[in-house]
């Protein structure tokens, strides 16, 4: 299991698009991966689970991931988030 | 543990079933509800605060009201000062009781948030009572699914892409009604009863691999989804895998755990043509029947063992 936190500095916060581009590259992943904010976990394979979590800028979040490719997908993320959603 | 404000009267859970109205002290909406208890203030009123909780709830019913307009103008002023000297939570009054200038004027002062209920004051601290201890329930979040089927609650979970949201449409489609998919927020409101809802930004919304995100209410309709259901059973929907046993008799019933209160709990294998809806329908039925008192598996199982006791001997 691995696990790092990351603060979400993009203006709109994860609505839509973000969430969509968060669970696409968890799909890639066989592993088990959560996104968790104030003790509330979603999963992140699910874009309604993500969306529930309703993230706004600032919002400091924990990335957990268990199984196959776990660091790889938990780096990839982390990257994602602090870039903005920009690729 | 969640930081719950005296606004979560009015814009959060209790809303819908206390039906508040604040008339004064807005500016203290954001004060943090400790503890979830009332307090008559007779007797603070009458001049006597000691051991005066001022940090619970402050409920004026006819009795308080009556004796605050007996007060003189002198009585008023010095009664009122000592009462709003404490650090108020917020007070309620109840038979939609307006009290007079002076008590709204410090209240706006001193930013403690004054609220009207229509309903008598026993009634109200009944339902009061039940609203706040739903709002102070232990709760968790859950990856799943819960749809109400032939009003039993059914907490779909299983892996993401096992089918739980096309299960959930499927049977919506049959008549049965969405609480939440895909994020369950669970209370357990007693020893023995889970609630569970949806979030209040997704509610009702379902993501359909392929279409993308519908709102359940728009194109089903509102007797398509209810906004609460208590959680009587949980069912697993896990990928078919031929070397795993499972339950072909229902003898032994399972038990899923949620928050230390145990839940009737079944493994359904997805396999493709495998009607997993009418299962699920089935499966519901079978655990009403269970509720009152009839087990299908072990009925059939006593018949059978009677049957070799004397049919069979012959």
């Amino acid at each position: 299991m691995i696990e790092k936190d990351v603060i979400v500095n993009s203006d709109a916060g994860i609505h839509a698009r973000p969430a969509m581009m968060i669970v696409r590259e968890a799909m890639k992943y066989p592993c088990e991966v959560m996104l968790i904010k104030d003790s509330i976990e979603a999963d992140a394979k699910s874009i309604m689970s993500v969306l529930g979590l309703a993230i706004i800028s600032g919002t400091k979040l924990t990335i957990r991931a268990n199984g196959e490719g776990e660091s790889e997908l938990v780096d990839f993320l982390v990257e994602l988030i602090e870039k903005d959603f920009r690729a | 543990m969640r930081k719950l404000t005296v606004r979560h009267f009015i814009d959060g859970e209790g809303r819908i079933d206390l039906q508040l109205r604040l008339i004064a002290g807005e500016g203290g909406l954001d004060k943090e509800i400790k503890y979830g208890e009332i307090n008559r203030p007779g007797l603070a009123l009458a001049g006597f605060f000691d051991h005066f909780a001022y940090d619970r709830i402050q409920i004026f019913g006819q009795g308080e009201t009556a004796f605050m307009n007996q007060l003189s103008y002198d009585q008023k002023i010095k009664t009122y000062n000592d009462f709003f000297s404490f650090d108020l939570l917020c007070c309620i009054f109840t038979h939609e009781y307006v009290p007079d200038k002076m008590f709204l004027e410090l209240a706006e002062k001193k930013n403690v948030p004054i609220f009207l209920s229509k309903r008598a004051t026993t009634r109200f601290i009944t339902l009061f009572v039940h609203v706040i201890d739903e709002i102070f329930a232990e709760q968790i979040t859950l990856h799943a699914t819960l749809v109400d089927v032939f009003g039993v609650g059914v907490l779909l979970t299983g892996k993401s892409g096992v089918g739980k949201s096309e299960t959930a449409l499927e049977l919506i489609e049959r008549g049965h009604r969405l609480v939440a998919d895909d994020m369950v927020i669970v209370k357990k409101i007693d020893e023995s009863l889970l609630m569970g809802t949806g979030s209040e930004i997704l509610k009702h919304h379902i993501e359909i691999r392929g279409i993308g995100i519908v709102n359940v209410r728009e194109i089903f309709g509102i007797r398509s989804v209810r906004n609460r259901k208590r959680i009587e059973m949980v069912i697993l929907l896990e990928e078919w895998e031929p070397e795993k046993e499972y339950d072909r008799l229902g003898l032994d019933e399972n038990k899923y755990n949620i928050m230390e209160i145990e839940v009737p709990y079944i493994t359904v294998p997805v396999r493709p043509g495998r009607n997993i809806p009418v299962i699920i329908e089935t499966a519901a039925l079978n655990q009403r029947l269970k509720k009152i008192g009839i087990n299908s598996a072990r009925e059939l199982d006593e018949k059978i063992k009677k049957w070799i006791l004397t049919e069979g001997q012959k």
